[in-house]
């Protein structure tokens, strides 16, 4: 307990108690709306604090390294780790929980019972933050299941849906499987090392022959929340039916502890034989293409935004694979930009996603959709909407000047590094890798073109009769949106942290990989392309006020009588694209042209179905159905059969106790 | 003298297997209550003590009058049929008894050449228990199935005074009680059910499952 007392750890102490706190009004204002505001102002100045703390402890002193503090008899830790991933949370969790001021409001009004929902809400935001500080297996285990539940709690707020029953039941199935796997891993952990706490977690070089099972078992576990290619499944289900409030949070933030996962296994594993870099690398790579592929075949928004979640986790893994091969070479340069790269790209994409997610539910809320198809137009409402979802888009597209950028870079620099420093057939292999990234960026953007294009501008597809948007959906998207921009144009000051944290407890030797890298030169860039940005608007707007605007329908090209439904759609701008994968992406369509000289209709759908989840799950769901159906007889709904398989089984029970010697 | 009332309590276990009128159960369990008071009462009759006398008493309050009444006023009250629906036939249910009995006085006597014990109140006690479970498993009726919960119930209990080291008189009591409530509970049950299904077959509550 020693230094228990000093002043980051009261304030640290008592974040988690305010945060805590905002159940007690749950419990004591009767009226919705009050108990709601009171409870969420409530939670709002926990994370506050909360995020002071984590500001002012070593993270963000001017220290080289960061302190490993212990509290409470070993049982929490706050080390680089655990307050990077702390700072993530909290601050993802202030604009979500300032937009539930707003998107609660909403169900207020349709009167649905919300108690239920702000429960669960507090409930996992404490208990994901405690997930990383934990230090004690069963701590993090049990925080580990509290934190899955309570996202299962508030993901079936609208419980009547078809919908949300088949994509929470997924969620449900998704984490009773990892809670298993990471069981499994900790009790291995606790067998090798004989205790509890985290930071005894060494695999020593000595009983090394267990290793690919703790780390296969990690991988599939964590990577199963993170939401890595094969078990990525889930994530498109699961997301799209939550409250958008929980899915921006589930996809910024909860994946992400996966991600915290794999890198606290890296810790234990320390050091790690080279194939593990494989393994994550083609994984990661994979989950990014394809991730990104299926998105560009999604019709619903916040699918498409789900799967946008595996492809960013692919990219966070590329850096984890870069990392892990550099460790196992020794290469701290390496090391220090893969897993740079890695932690920067989780922090940006858990500002970026969420800053859609809560975007994509302003407009589903409003035109009562969430599909993209029957969206268009939206510019005209809410311009500065379009504004912060455009600065998303960029962001997660990897295009300058925001945040998204500067992670991909990092990762970019980690495979030309590791093509220079390791020779061989490395830079064949490197130069591979940098293709298939690129090609996921390309993706990417025509992915937010597409949605950006069709979701913004052109004309309404569905009429819009009131779009409302309150003040509070701009402060929590402005907020995302300035931290795009703050860490794009001036990353030098994150840059600075996350070398800090991999110092601590990652690399084998210092290395100036990272911060050496002319990050001021970044800067200027950004701002000269800013400037030109400027300068052409001013440009144009110079030659409109001289020549005047001339405005028309969209997509008029000198047709008098157009109709909405004669605008592009999004699945013609995708289905180019589309065709080439078919037999991943399940995609079919179906073109109805009819013929003659005055063609009467012609229709054209399209539909993509996830492969994994089609060909691999569901089949084997199906398998394991049919074998379960071969005992089903046991189940009776008669309590006479009941008690006659309890007196079988106490005789056979009987005999054995007679028979034994 | 204890052997043999438990014999008694045995015979009585026979007629309860062949019994086909649920008046018939109501009588054994009295008798069987009657019986069950007798044996505990015997080592106080050398050595009198006003606690041991508690749970005698008790017991034949509970046993000969208060429950056989209450279970005799429901069948009143709810009008329920005198015949009790077996799902087997008699005979084979006497002859699975009798297998079962005869199984358990072996197994009773190989058992107590290990351990010290009362051969035949424990095998009695054993056999009640069994043939308890068998009329819950093997009649319709729910009333049935709560003298077969009852005679489960005196097994218990016959069990208890065979074995050495006796059940202290607090958990003895203790069941007595429990056994109470749930025949009382059982009672209010059945007559909820009365006026929402018809018939007090068991096969009827299967489909109040969702």
């Amino acid at each position: 307990m020693n230094g228990l007392l000093n002043s980051g750890n009261v304030l640290f102490i008592a974040a988690f108690v305010i945060q805590l706190s905002a159940l007690i009004p749950v419990a004591f204002i009767r009226s919705e709306r009050k108990f709601f505001l009171t409870s969420n102002i409530i939670l709002l100045i926990g994370l506050v604090i909360g995020l002071i703390s984590t500001l002012s402890s070593s993270l963000f002193s001017s220290s080289q390294l960061i302190n490993d503090t212990l509290l409470f008899d070993n049982w929490i830790r706050l080390d680089g780790l655990g307050l990077f991933f702390l700072f993530i949370i909290q601050l993802v969790a202030i604009p979500t929980t300032i937009f539930n001021f707003s998107y609660l409001q909403h169900y207020i009004d349709q009167e649905r019972p919300i108690k239920s929902f702000v429960i669960s809400y507090t409930v996992l935001l404490v208990s994901t933050q405690f997930i990383v500080i934990a230090n004690q297996a069963i701590l993090f285990l049990v925080s580990w299941e509290v934190m899955s539940m309570s996202a299962y709690l508030g993901m079936i707020l609208e419980r009547e849906k078809e919908e949300v029953h088949k994509g929470s039941f997924y969620y449900l199935v998704a984490s009773h499987v990892i809670v298993f796997v990471i069981y499994i891993f900790f009790f291995l952990l606790h067998h090798q090392t004989n205790s509890w706490f985290l930071s005894d977690y060494h695999v020593s070089l000595t009983l090394r022959n267990t290793l690919p099972i703790l780390f296969i078992l990690s991988f599939i576990g964590f990577g199963i929340k993170a939401g890595f290619m094969p078990f990525h499944f889930w994530l498109p289900q699961a997301h799209p039916i939550a409250p958008t409030v929980l899915s921006a949070f589930l996809s910024g933030v909860i994946i992400k502890t996966g991600i915290y996962g794999i890198l606290r296994t890296f810790q234990f594993l320390n050091p790690i034989p080279e194939w593990c870099g494989w393994v994550v690398l083609v994984i990661s790579i994979l989950s990014a293409i394809f991730g990104v592929w299926y998105a560009l075949a999604q019709h619903d928004i916040k699918r498409l935004l789900a799967y946008h979640s595996v492809e960013n986790i692919g990219i966070i893994g590329i850096g984890i694979g870069i990392g892990f091969i550099g460790s196992a070479n020794k290469i701290p340069a390496l090391e220090v930009l893969g897993f740079g790269g890695a932690l920067l790209h989780t922090l940006n994409h858990a500002i970026f996603k969420s800053l859609l997610f809560l975007g994509s539910g302003v407009i589903s809320n409003n035109l009562g959709t969430r599909n993209i198809e029957l969206m268009g137009g939206i510019v005209h409402r809410a311009k500065y909407l379009a504004i912060f979802f455009l600065i998303g888009s960029v962001a997660i597209s990897g295009i300058p000047p925001f945040n998204g950028f500067v992670s991909e870079f990092i990762i970019y620099n980690g495979f030309f590094q590791a093509a220079k420093e390791l020779k061989n057939y490395y830079p064949f292999i490197m130069l591979i890798f940098v293709v298939g990234l690129a090609f996921v960026g390309g993706l990417a953007v025509a992915c937010f073109t597409k949605i950006n294009s069709i979701i913004f501008l052109g004309t309404e597809r569905k009429e819009i009769k009131h779009f409302h948007t309150s003040v509070y959906d701009y402060i929590s998207l402005g907020i995302l949106s300035l931290l795009c921009i703050a860490i794009g144009f001036y990353p030098r000051i994150f840059i600075g942290i996350v070398n800090k944290v991999i110092g601590s407890g990652f690399v084998s030797a210092d290395s100036s990989a990272l911060i050496g890298m002319n990050w001021l030169s970044l800067t200027l860039i950004f701002s000269a392309i800013l400037l030109s940005a400027v300068v052409l608007y001013f440009v144009k707007v110079k030659i409109q006020k001289k020549y005047g605007r001339r405005t028309s329908a969209t997509w008029g090209c000198g047709y008098e009588n157009i109709t909405p439904r004669m605008q592009y759609t999004a699945s013609s701008f995708a289905d180019e694209l589309n065709i080439i994968p078919k037999t991943i992406l399940v995609y079919h369509k179906k073109v109805e042209i009819s013929k003659g000289a005055f063609p009467k209709q012609t229709a054209f759908e399209s539909h993509s179905q996830d492969f994994v989840d089609n060909k691999i799950v569901l089949p084997l769901y199906g398998f394991l159905k049919k074998i379960i159906s071969k005992i089903e007889f046991l189940s009776q709904t008669d309590i006479r059969y009941y008690i006659g398989f309890i007196l079988i089984i106490i005789t056979v029970y009987g005999i054995i106790a007679f028979l034994w010697k | 003298m204890e052997n043999v009332l438990s014999i008694l309590f045995c015979l009585s276990l026979f007629y309860v297997s062949i019994s086909s009128r649920v008046k018939g159960y109501v009588t054994v369990l009295q008798l069987q209550g009657l019986l069950l008071s007798v044996i505990i009462v015997i080592p106080f009759i050398y050595d009198f003590s006003i606690f041991g006398i508690i749970l005698p008493v008790t017991l034949l309050v509970v046993k000969v009058f208060l429950i056989p009444k209450y279970i005799k006023k429901i069948i009143l009250d709810l009008d329920i049929k005198r015949m009790i629906e077996p799902t087997i036939q008699q005979f084979t249910f006497l002859l699975l008894v009798i297998v079962s009995m005869v199984v358990i006085f072996v197994v009773s006597n190989i058992l107590s050449q290990r351990t010290e014990l009362n051969v035949i109140p424990f095998a009695s006690g054993f056999s009640a228990i069994v043939i308890g479970i068998y009329i819950i498993m093997f009649r319709k009726k729910l009333i049935v199935h709560v003298a077969g919960f009852l005679i489960l119930e005196n097994g218990i209990f016959l069990f208890g005074t065979a074995v050495a080291s006796e059940l202290p008189m607090m958990i003895e009591l203790g069941i007595l009680l429990d056994v109470f409530v749930v025949v009382f509970l059982m009672g209010i049950a059945l007559n909820n059910i009365s006026s929402t299904l018809k018939g007090f077959d068991v096969t009827a509550l299967g489909r109040l499952k969702d």
